[in-house]
């Protein structure tokens, strides 16, 4: 199952994408600030109540599987050593606080993803972000978004069929070849036809956003966010 | 919806076309995370992605290269599910994969810079084989050393433990990586290039 945006009503949902944005920044400053065990008790209530606002459970973090490994093995990696006495509790324990504070900054990125639709996370890019590339990320988010399930069919469409003709018995080489070669043709392909339509419309710099403002949920959210950074700048003063 | 009386800025023919080329890649790269292979000689699975970012440096060139990963990373932390395992959000960026995706758009830059020598591209049939290999083991040079230094950093791991978790199980791969990409540029089966 993939992490996506859900359509929905609940408080984070309503907040503005920069506010949610402010209390991930903070959220992150503050977990890499405060990576105790109590600090970190705190941030746990803090990432499920993220979590649960945008209505997300348990099952929104399955798309962060790939992840889990490297989170697990690294604490007994870092205790294991060469020699008496073999493994190190206190070392493993830190890379433990360490993984399980990237655990909960993804916690809170998921409330994020979930709550918020691709183009008020768009509007929000461009206006943080001022001028043409500010343009640039906005309209290039907002066509990745667009165009990543349709490349994503093109390439599973490719392998599948390299397999029906016989390519399992290819070399790695070969069949990573095939796959990319038609994976990059057909991008090229949607992206000339695309540069082409973009032009014809009369494709602009300064096109109508959508419009974001900060409602009553937002200043609480901000406060949330602005205090998390607050306190990770006080611990290094 | 918010309205605006300045008059309309067009993009132009060729900016819309690369701006279109690197949103287009962008979606590619993203799109390499759901297709594995598996790895001759390790039992993780291969991923296309740094393939990816080597082929946007060949095709793109340096500048819209590395501008087409960075539309990669921001669509990845807003929510597209373009990160290892279709995974999204910022706290990828600043989590234990960090170090190597925020050195997808150097990589890039360097393996365009390297193959087209400066911001202009050339013909790629004018690039010699050594000039395109040691253009990749640059841009898998510089993704392994940020993606080591990025993992010990966040998880407060030394440099041998860093390198044993994030890159000893995962650099073979990227000589077969390096092995494809040569074979796609080399084999003039890209029409758009």
């Amino acid at each position: 199952m993939t992490l996506s945006y859900v359509p929905g009503d609940s408080l984070a949902h309503r907040l503005d994408p920069r506010s949610k944005l402010l209390v991930q920044a903070g959220f992150a400053a503050a977990a890499y600030a405060y990576t105790t065990p109590r600090g970190l008790a705190a941030l746990t209530l803090l990432a499920v109540a993220c979590l649960r606002l945008a209505g997300g459970g348990p099952r929104d973090l399955w798309t962060y599987r790939a992840a889990f490994p490297v989170l697990l093995v690294a604490p007994l990696v870092a205790g294991a050593t060469l020699g008496p006495p073999w493994f190190r509790v206190e070392r493993a324990a830190t890379t433990g606080l360490a993984s399980y504070r990237v655990l909960l900054i993804l916690v809170v990125a998921a409330g994020y993803v979930r709550s918020t639709p691709v183009r008020e996370s768009r509007a929000a890019i461009q206006r943080a972000v001022p001028g043409k590339p500010g343009q640039f990320l906005g309209t290039g988010v907002a066509l990745v978004f667009r165009f990543l399930p349709l490349l994503k069919r093109d390439l599973l469409t490719a392998r599948e069929a390299v397999r029906a003709r016989g390519g399992g018995a290819l070399p790695v080489r070969e069949r990573v070849r095939l796959v990319a070669v038609a994976g990059i043709n057909r991008a090229f392909g949607r992206a000339d036809r695309l540069g082409t339509a973009l032009n014809a419309r009369c494709f602009a710099w300064n096109p109508t956003l959508p419009r974001l403002a900060l409602g009553p949920a937002d200043y609480p959210a901000l406060a949330v966010g602005g205090g998390l950074a607050l306190a990770a700048v006080a611990t290094l003063a | 919806m918010a309205t605006s009386t300045e008059s309309v800025d067009l993009v132009g023919d060729e900016a819309a076309t690369n701006l279109a080329r690197a949103a287009l890649f962008a979606a590619l790269v993203g799109a390499f995370a759901y297709v594995t292979f598996p790895n001759p000689v390790s039992p993780v699975r291969v991923t296309l992605q740094v393939l990816g970012v080597f082929l946007a440096g060949v095709y793109l060139g340096p500048v819209w290269g590395g501008a087409s990963l960075v539309l990669y990373l921001a669509a990845g932390a807003v929510g597209a599910p373009v990160f290892e395992g279709g995974s999204a959000g910022v706290g990828q960026l600043v989590g234990q994969s960090a170090g190597y995706l925020w050195s997808y758009p150097l990589a890039a830059a360097a393996v365009g810079a390297v193959v087209h020598r400066g911001a202009t591209l050339r013909d790629l049939d004018t690039v010699g084989l050594p000039t395109l290999v040691g253009s990749m083991v640059l841009g898998t040079a510089i993704i392994y050393a940020l993606g080591v230094a990025g993992l010990a950093l966040v998880l407060s791991l030394g440099p041998v433990e860093a390198v044993t978790v994030g890159a000893a199980a995962f650099v073979p791969a990227e000589a077969l990586k390096i092995a494809a990409a040569v074979g796609i540029v080399r084999s003039d089966a890209v029409a758009a290039a």
